[in-house]
């Protein structure tokens, strides 16, 4: 779907992105993640060309992008950004239906859309329809924003840190959003951040950059558990990795079958992660839970000791 | 926000319409303020400036200074818009400290000089008034074009629009308020140079202070300088009208 | 790495090309008989003839080919040929009136033809596109014009006799220089007195909130009113006034002179002063101020040493503001016999004598700059942190 191929951005002698080749598949969500400076919005930015590469190629299904008309380019590919960048002269919903205009849909068509994209992110149509951004919220604004980015069904999404300007709270239910969205559409994301527990809770495919280099890329979990070296491993958060790997994997992973004896009185949920049941067992004192499906009815159990030693588990 | 404030500000049309009335029936109706020109005057005998109608001078003002307006908007906007665009990026920095030292000269002092260089007559106060009045024009549209918030001048280039649409949809609009200031500070200025244009050989309402200053008729004075002073505001409260946001 | 090499600098190309057109298309000087008989312009090859003419422009094209590969080297060479050609002019304008006045005729006298003046104007621009290129610091700017000003007064005491200007002036160096020092009384007396009530009025805007609304409102409109219009309006009361009360009449105030023109330069003084101070005394920032009292500075102290200082830079911006006005407002005020430089333009408007209105627009001009110049500097030198 997207391929960077021994990309180099220079601006004047400084080098930005050195050399960097990178292959996100359809339906992948491939999350950036590096300290500030590192390159990697460029490298996002280079993908819609809003920034020209100097050396090597980037393709787009195999086509290099500089042979797009720029403007035909981005209009394919959604793209959403930290200040929202909605124009506030615009209501909200001139605001999203901004690419299918510049697309020349019919106005009918135009307005479903913007409906059904609403609907989609939760926002109201009677109450939002009219407000201009300033009347807006920063969750509402952002929302706005991705809405406005997947408003002609682009099969790419661009989003440079579009989470980051938000408190932790809304920042996270936006997250689940996105990860609830993601799994509907299986839409090619690439997305730049640099809080790492967001990039670890929605990434397909990690890529730590440094420098304008990738240091290292893969699943999270790959990642987590055998950083290639030092810089990615204070990244991932160095002591806390444990928590950050079990924050990653269900219960549903380290559960063992329901046993003879009697059942634990303390309940987690099957999909709830294993992070969760640790913090339930210290909270409650206990070192075993029973694990229950959606309808609460038990169908495993899970001690401290399976939740903490695979290894255990593998002799 | 920008909308809902136009009416809530209090700027309806009531007044520029009150100070338009008054210009107009001061131009037409001098003739009922005798009286009070007697009493500043009380020996003279022609108490009313008669050599034109003041409805004509006003008529003269008005062409001249709407005209200088009209080609400093035209090309000041332009010159603007030109200078930040990419491919007239290079001039920027020049146009930008031209217009902020340009603002530093003398009105009379920049009229004095297009005198010498255009001769006398209405033509020159024109041109004068055009250079002038194209100094804050272009100063605040650069500032406007300038000051639009990057996030969104990114958005608007990474959703595809394309320059011309940008500008028209996105740049213009939002930097209409800081342009319109400017033109608003730009013809205030020009009425009152257009004025001083009188004393080389511009006729208009400018005409009657001068020549009541030559001759001592304070009568004349206070007759012209009324005038000027009803049409600046005037012509400033049409602005305040359609420029509801701070204009400081 | 081709594409990183140097680009022409099309804005000094187009300048410099600019220049070399004016130089060559229009007039040089114009001569004149006397000063009743407009004068005959003269164009370069007139001047100099065609040896001239190529060494006049030689350092043009220099300056334009190196222009095409502007390294930072370059730059500064070009910076001294356009300073040097700035400099140069007075000695052309020498060089003029000795191969084009008759010194014979001791009447004769030669004006300043459009060509130079755009040479003027276009170089100065070049500098300062050179300047901004070279991020020279504003005071070396200002320096390197030091230069060509040093040549024009060696010209000026060694020669150009025949020089309108010159003329002009040496017919009323006293009524001149009396001009420029009312010309400088007016606006300063109108500027500290404007400073004085400016920043009462904006002291007492921040203790009475109400008053702030109404205070903008009047100092607004009095802005818009054209200043002719506000000297012609003054006329009347102030001399109802003097005929009223004889000390008013005895301490000098009239319908005409200097008691209007001050009113009306107060008047539109005090809303530049009075905005910025107010600005600058409400806009520091909050935080600043409770950081201040946090630290158990009291109210006294808190506007000595914390808001002052922060609102200073602009309320000295204020200032500068409204004295560049006031320069310009003086001008105008000539016209009801305040005097000042604006009487030579008047004059010369009503007689003809152009030379004349340069005499007197010239000096404001060049006050203006100044002024904005010095005040400018001083705003950056008090700026805590220096200069942004």
């Amino acid at each position: 779907m997207i391929e960077l191929i021994h990309v180099t951005k220079r601006f004047g002698d400084a080098v930005a992105v050195d050399d960097i080749s990178l292959s996100v598949g359809k339906g992948e969500l491939c999350v950036l993640v590096g300290t500030s400076g590192c390159g990697k919005s460029t490298t996002l930015r280079m993908i819609n060309r809003l920034i020209e590469h100097s050396d090597g190629e980037i393709h787009l299904d195999g086509q290099p992008v500089r042979e797009f008309r720029e403007e035909v380019l981005r209009r394919r590919i959604g793209y959403a950004i930290q200040s929202t960048g909605l124009f506030p002269h615009w209501t909200v919903e001139r605001n999203i239906g901004l690419v299918p205009r510049l697309l020349k849909w019919p106005a009918n068509r135009v307005r479903e859309r913007v409906e059904e994209l609403m609907a989609l992110l939760e926002l109201s149509m009677t109450e939002f329809a009219d407000k201009y951004p300033s009347q807006l919220s920063g969750g509402q604004a952002q929302r706005v924003g991705v809405a406005r980015a997947l408003a002609a069904d682009p099969e790419i999404l661009l989003m440079d840190e579009p989470f980051g300007a938000l408190d932790p709270i809304t920042r996270e239910s936006l997250q689940d959003e996105l990860a609830r969205l993601q799994a509907r559409l299986h839409k090619t994301i690439v997305f730049v951040t640099h809080d790492m527990d967001e990039a670890l809770r929605l990434a397909d495919r990690l890529v730590v950059m440094n420098q304008g280099r990738i240091v290292q890329q893969g699943h999270p979990i790959e990642l987590l558990r055998a950083p290639a070296d030092a810089f990615v491993e204070s990244l991932l958060g160095g002591e806390d990795r444990g928590l950050k790997e079990a924050a990653l994997l269900p219960v549903s992973e380290r559960m063992s079958p329901l046993g003879p004896g009697p059942l634990a009185e303390e309940r987690i949920a099957r999909d709830a992660t294993l992070r969760e049941a640790l913090s339930v067992m210290l909270w409650r004192h206990v070192e075993h839970l029973a694990v229950v499906d959606d309808d609460e009815v038990p169908i495993g159990e899970l001690s401290l000791r399976r939740l903490v030693g695979a290894r255990d588990h593998d002799a | 926000m920008m909308r809902k404030g136009r009416s809530s500000r209090g700027y309806g049309w009531l007044s520029p319409l009150l100070w338009l009335s008054l210009l107009l029936s001061a131009c037409l109706g001098m003739e009922g303020l005798k009286g009070l020109f007697r009493l500043v005057e009380p020996d003279s005998q022609a108490l009313i400036y008669d050599r034109a109608d003041f409805i004509v001078l006003l008529g003269r003002h008005l062409l001249v200074v709407g005209v200088a307006a009209l080609l400093a908007i035209l090309l000041g906007v332009g010159a603007a818009v030109a200078v930040t665009r990419p491919g007239g990026r290079d001039f920027l920095p020049l146009v930008g400290q031209l217009a902020s030292i340009g603002q530093t000269f003398p009105p009379v002092a920049v009229l004095a000089l297009a005198v010498p260089v255009l001769g006398f007559g209405t033509l020159p106060i024109i041109v004068a008034l055009l250079l002038y009045g194209l100094l804050p024009i272009v100063r605040n549209t650069l500032a406007g074009l300038e000051g639009i918030d990057p996030g969104v001048a990114e958005a608007a280039r990474g959703m595809g629009m394309t320059g011309g649409q940008r500008l028209r949809q996105v740049e213009l609009p939002l930097a209409a308020p800081v342009i319109l200031a400017g033109i608003r500070t730009s013809v205030t200025i020009n009425i009152a140079t257009a004025a001083i244009g009188a004393t080389v050989g511009a006729s208009n309402l400018g005409d009657p202070i001068i020549s009541g200053i030559v001759n001592g008729n304070t009568a004349h004075v206070l007759q012209g300088a009324l005038l000027i002073g009803l049409l600046a505001l005037s012509v400033d409260s049409l602005f305040a009208r359609f420029q509801p946001a701070s204009s400081s | 790495m081709r594409r990183d090499a140097v680009q022409p600098n099309i804005v000094l190309a187009s300048l410099f090309l600019a220049t070399l057109v004016a130089w060559l298309g229009l007039d040089a000087v114009s001569v004149a008989p006397n000063r009743i008989v407009p004068g005959q312009g003269v164009d370069v090859l007139g001047v100099a003839g065609w040896g001239g003419m190529a060494v006049s422009i030689s350092p043009l094209l220099v300056a334009l080919g190196l222009a095409w590969r502007p390294t930072p080297d370059r730059l500064r060479w070009s910076t001294g040929l356009v300073v040097l050609m700035l400099s140069a002019l007075p000695v052309w304008l020498m060089v003029a009136a000795a191969f084009t006045v008759d010194p014979d005729m001791p009447q004769a006298r030669m004006g300043i033809g459009g060509g130079v003046w755009m040479a003027l104007f276009l170089l100065l621009l070049a500098l300062i596109e050179l300047r901004t290129r070279l991020t020279m610091p504003r005071a070396r700017g200002w320096a390197l014009l030091l230069v060509p000003l040093a040549s024009l007064a060696a010209c000026l005491s060694f020669g150009l006799e025949p020089l309108a200007l010159r003329q002009e002036y040496q017919g009323r160096s006293e009524a001149f220089v009396s001009a420029i020092a009312e010309h400088l009384l007016l606006v300063g007396v109108a500027v500290c007195l404007s400073l004085l009530l400016g920043v009462g009025l904006a002291m007492a805007m921040r203790h009475w909130p109400r008053a702030q609304r109404v205070g903008f409102a009047i100092l607004n409109f009095l802005q818009t009113i054209p200043s002719l219009a506000l000297f012609g309006l003054l006329l009347a009361p102030l001399a109802w006034l003097s005929s009223r009360f004889d000390w008013l009449a005895a301490f000098g105030v009239s319908g005409i002179g200097w008691a209007p023109a001050l009113l009306a330069l107060i008047g539109y003084s005090l809303l530049p002063m009075v905005r910025n101070t107010y600005v600058a005394l409400d806009e520091v920032d909050l935080d600043v101020i409770e950081a201040a009292r946090g630290m158990g500075m009291s109210r006294g102290q808190v506007f000595r040493q914390v808001r002052l200082p922060l609102a200073l830079p602009l309320i000295l911006e204020g200032i500068r503001i409204t004295t560049v006005q006031a320069i310009g407002l003086t001008a105008v005020a000539a016209l009801i016999g305040a005097g000042g430089l604006g009487t030579f333009i008047f004059q010369g408007l009503g007689q003809a004598a152009m030379d004349m209105v340069l005499l007197g627009a010239l000096p404001i001009l060049a006050m203006a700059l100044v002024a904005d110049a010095l005040l400018g500097a001083l705003t950056d030198l008090l700026r805590p942190g220096g200069a942004t």
